[in-house]
């Protein structure tokens, strides 16, 4: 099925993309922004964002559930905020939230394991160490740098095509009627219809998802601990090094004193 | 909610994240905000994964996202070490103190000129003078907001 260019789907997905992309270049730090300019971004966004709700609901591919509105409502105005804010501590702080959304995201979907362990290992440990950089690397006040973009304007455009097209084609598939038949667990209780219980939203979740992991995916388990210990040893061993030449000049610059 | 709608829904959360994350990567210069977008990358990734997994009632997707988690992990790591090292030489944070890395010996690298600073002359409010007018720092001019 596809969607012709001037329908109204068609149309409101083109005016959510401009939208977007005014809304993202009017809100970027930019050198000449102005308090008036940010309130049209404000606006812009707002305004896309329902667009873009609105064209999803006409391509029939968004739906009337509260929670997975509001978790994912948050995650992306979050998400947002991230990129928009000028100093990135507060940044860092809406990435958190963001993780929040999506983590009910992951939850509404089903997948409990996944949603604990974006809040544990997200929020509770990467987060954490960016705030620590954060700390040992922020110069005071905001440094010109957070105040000025790299080319905001074109980096908004790509951004809003981008989206543009992944909602296009997200929308075309929702579009086909025999979609749904598409799915192999359809396919598999067409198959089999006494079997109608689906693996992913039984009360075992987390057990089932560990007899996957250490059963069938065991070797990509040990590559992923290996991983791990190598990036460990890798930074260690590359802030180690910086140390030491650091502290083999001033050892070197001693004894030539004396 | 049918199972095809709530794919939908959520392909298109994910594709949200990944295009905001996409712009952030593309035009921040603070290299933290730079991994942030990164990372908001990769949220959308993960619920396009978990949703898929979801439709086709399959444990392929969750494990993946696992291991995204895994590297991203391992990918912040060894990121923050060199971002440490280049704030330790520059005392900047911005992306163009990598152009600056490098022997003496070679020759410098420089893509582009980045913007410079703020151009708007900022307003201060108007009161009537008293007393001696303090000296103003420039510095501190910069960082500051427009008031």
């Amino acid at each position: 099925m596809r969607i012709p260019p001037f329908s109204s789907p068609g149309l409101l997905l083109a005016g959510a993309v401009t939208l977007t992309a005014l809304a993202l270049w009017l809100l970027l730090p930019r050198s000449s922004s102005t308090r008036a300019a940010r309130g049209v971004g404000y606006v812009f966004g707002t305004v896309a964002l329902v667009a873009f709700i609105m064209s999803g609901r006409r391509m029939g591919c968004i739906g009337d559930e509260v929670v997975f509105s509001i978790v994912s409502i948050v995650a992306v105005v979050s998400g947002a905020a991230t990129i928009l804010t000028r100093s990135p501590v507060y940044s860092a702080i809406w990435f958190a939230l963001s993780l929040a959304g999506v983590s009910g995201v992951l939850l509404v979907l089903g997948a409990q394991f996944l949603g604990v362990a974006t809040i544990v290992v997200y929020a509770g440990a990467i987060l954490v160490m960016f705030l620590f950089v954060l700390m040992l690397a922020q110069p005071s006040g905001l440094a010109p740098y957070d105040r000025v973009s790299n080319e905001p304007f074109l980096s908004a455009v790509s951004g809003a095509v981008l989206l543009g097209l992944l909602s296009l084609v997200i929308g075309r598939m929702s579009l086909n009627e025999n979609f749904s038949e598409s799915s192999a667990f359809a396919g598999f209780v067409a198959n089999n219809p006494a079997l109608l219980e689906r693996q992913l939203l039984q009360d075992d979740h987390v057990a089932r998802l560990g007899s996957q992991m250490f059963g069938r995916h065991l070797v990509s388990v040990e590559v992923a601990g290996v991983l791990l210990l190598v990036s460990l040893i890798g930074s260690i061993a590359i802030v180690s090094r910086n140390t030491e030449s650091q502290s083999k000049t001033l050892l070197r610059g001693g004894l030539r004193d004396e | 909610m049918n199972e095809a709608s709530l794919l939908n829904n959520a392909l298109l959360v994910g594709a949200m994240l990944f295009s905001l994350g996409l712009v952030g990567m593309l035009t921040r210069r603070n290299l933290i905000v730079m991994f942030l977008s990164a990372e908001l990358m990769l949220q959308g990734i993960s619920v396009s994964l978990a949703a898929w997994s979801r439709f086709h009632d399959d444990w392929g997707g969750h494990i993946l996202v696992i291991f995204v988690l895994t590297v991203a992990a391992c990918e912040a790591a060894i990121a923050l070490v060199y971002v440490l090292g280049v704030f330790g030489r520059t005392g900047i944070l911005d992306v163009a103190a990598w152009q600056s890395l490098g022997n003496d010996s070679m020759e410098k690298q420089v893509d582009r000129e980045l913007p410079s600073v703020d151009t708007l002359s900022p307003q201060w409010p108007r009161l009537t003078p008293a007393g001696v007018q303090p000296e103003i720092d420039q510095n501190e001019l910069l960082e500051r907001e427009h008031v």
